[in-house]
C-alpha cells in the first residue's frame, strides 16, 4: 500500500535522526493527521500524501528539535564560558612566566591541539542542525573539557608549591566548569 | 495565515489551546484550527518541537499514555504556564489596541 508506505518512509527518515520518544510522538500525530484526511473522504494514498505534506520537510523538523537538544545547549554554554576560564588561566600563565617553565614542547603542542579540537567540537555542536551529530560532537567535547580541566587541576596539585591569587582564580574557574560539565554529560548522552 | 506571520505569538496560541485541559499534539493543532476558523496554516511538524520547548521552559508538562496500542504524549498547562498565558493575553490586547489605533488614525486607548 503506497499510502502507509510513504508515512513509513517519512518516519524512517526521522527515526534515523531523532530519539525514539520524539519519533513516537510524531508517528502518533502523523497517524491522526492521516486519519483526519481519511475521514474527509480521501483515499489512503492521498491521505498519506496530505498528512506528510502537512507535517513539513523532515530536515525542518529535525533542525527544530536540534535547536532544543540538551547537547546543543550544553555546547553553547561551554563555548560562552570558555573565554572566562581561558582568561583566568592566561592570567596565571602570564604572571607565572609560564614560558620559562620546564615543560616539554610535545606536552605544550598536545595541550594546544587538545584545546583547539575541543573548541571545534563544541562549535560543531553549538551551530549544527543535525540532532545526532550535534549530540556526538557535544559529548566528545564535554569529555574533552573534563579531561583538560582534570589535567590542569592534577598538574596544579602535584607541581605547584604555593597558591597565589591568579592560580586560585583559575583553579576555581576550572573546578566550577568541571562540575557543570560532569552534570551536563548525562543529559547530553541520553538526550 | 502563514507560520512566519505568527512569529512571537505561537507560544501564546499553544498555551491558549491547552487552557481548557490536557491535549496531545494533534488535538492542540485541531483546537487552533477550530478557534481560528481554519485560517492558521502551520506546518504540523513544527508544533511538536514548540510544545517540547514550552515543556523545557516549565510552562507545560507532558506525560505519556497508550491509546489503541500507540504511545501518545499529552500536555497540560502548569501554573507558570497559566500565568504566562495571562501575561501574553494582556500584552496582546495592548499591542493590538496600539496598532489598530495607529492604522485607523484614532487615539490610542489608555492601557487598563
Amino acid at each position: 500500500m503506497p499510502g502507509p508506505g510513504l508515512i513509513t518512509d517519512y518516519l524512517t527518515t526521522l527515526s534515523g535522526q531523532l530519539p525514539a520518544p520524539i519519533v513516537e510522538e510524531l508517528a502518533d500525530g502523523l497517524d491522526q493527521t492521516r486519519q483526519h484526511y481519511l475521514d474527509q473522504g480521501m483515499d489512503p494514498d492521498a491521505a498519506a500524501c496530505a498528512a506528510v505534506a502537512e507535517f513539513g520537510e523532515p530536515h525542518v523538523i529535525v533542525a527544530a528539535f536540534t535547536r532544543l537538544s540538551p547537547a546543543r545547549r550544553a555546547a553553547r554554554r561551554l563555548l560562552a564560558t570558555g573565554p572566562v576560564v581561558g582568561a583566568c588561566w592566561a592570567t596565571e600563565l602570564i604572571t607565572g612566566r609560564a614560558w620559562t617553565w620546564p615543560v616539554p614542547v610535545v606536552a605544550r603542542l598536545l595541550l594546544g591541539v587538545a584545546m583547539i579540537s575541543v573548541i571545534c567540537l563544541l562549535a560543531t555542536a553549538a551551530f549544527g542542525s543535525q540532532y545526532r551529530p550535534v549530540g556526538r560532537a557535544a559529548a566528545v567535547g564535554c569529555v574533552g573539557i573534563i579531561g583538560l580541566d582534570t589535567a590542569m587541576l592534577i598538574t596544579v596539585a602535584l607541581a605547584v608549591p604555593a597558591m597565589i591569587w591568579p592560580l586560585v582564580l583559575a583553579v576555581a574557574a576550572s573546578a566550577a566548569r568541571l562540575t557543570f560539565t560532569v552534570r551536563t554529560l548525562r543529559p547530553v548522552l541520553t538526550g | 495565515m502563514r507560520a512566519e506571520e505568527l512569529k512571537g505569538h505561537l507560544d501564546a496560541l499553544l498555551l491558549a489551546a491547552l487552557e481548557d485541559g490536557p491535549r496531545h499534539g494533534y488535538a492542540v493543532i485541531e483546537t487552533l484550527r477550530q478557534s481560528t476558523g481554519g485560517r492558521l496554516d502551520l506546518p504540523t511538524g513544527t508544533i511538536y518541537p514548540a510544545l517540547r520547548r514550552l515543556e523545557a521552559a516549565g510552562l507545560i508538562t507532558g506525560s505519556w499514555s497508550v491509546v489503541a496500542g500507540r504511545r501518545r504524549r499529552d500536555y497540560r498547562l502548569t501554573p507558570a504556564g497559566a500565568r504566562a498565558l495571562s501575561g501574553k493575553r494582556s500584552d496582546w490586547r495592548d499591542f493590538a489596541a496600539m496598532v489598530s489605533a495607529a492604522l485607523e488614525g484614532r487615539p490610542c486607548p489608555d492601557p487598563a
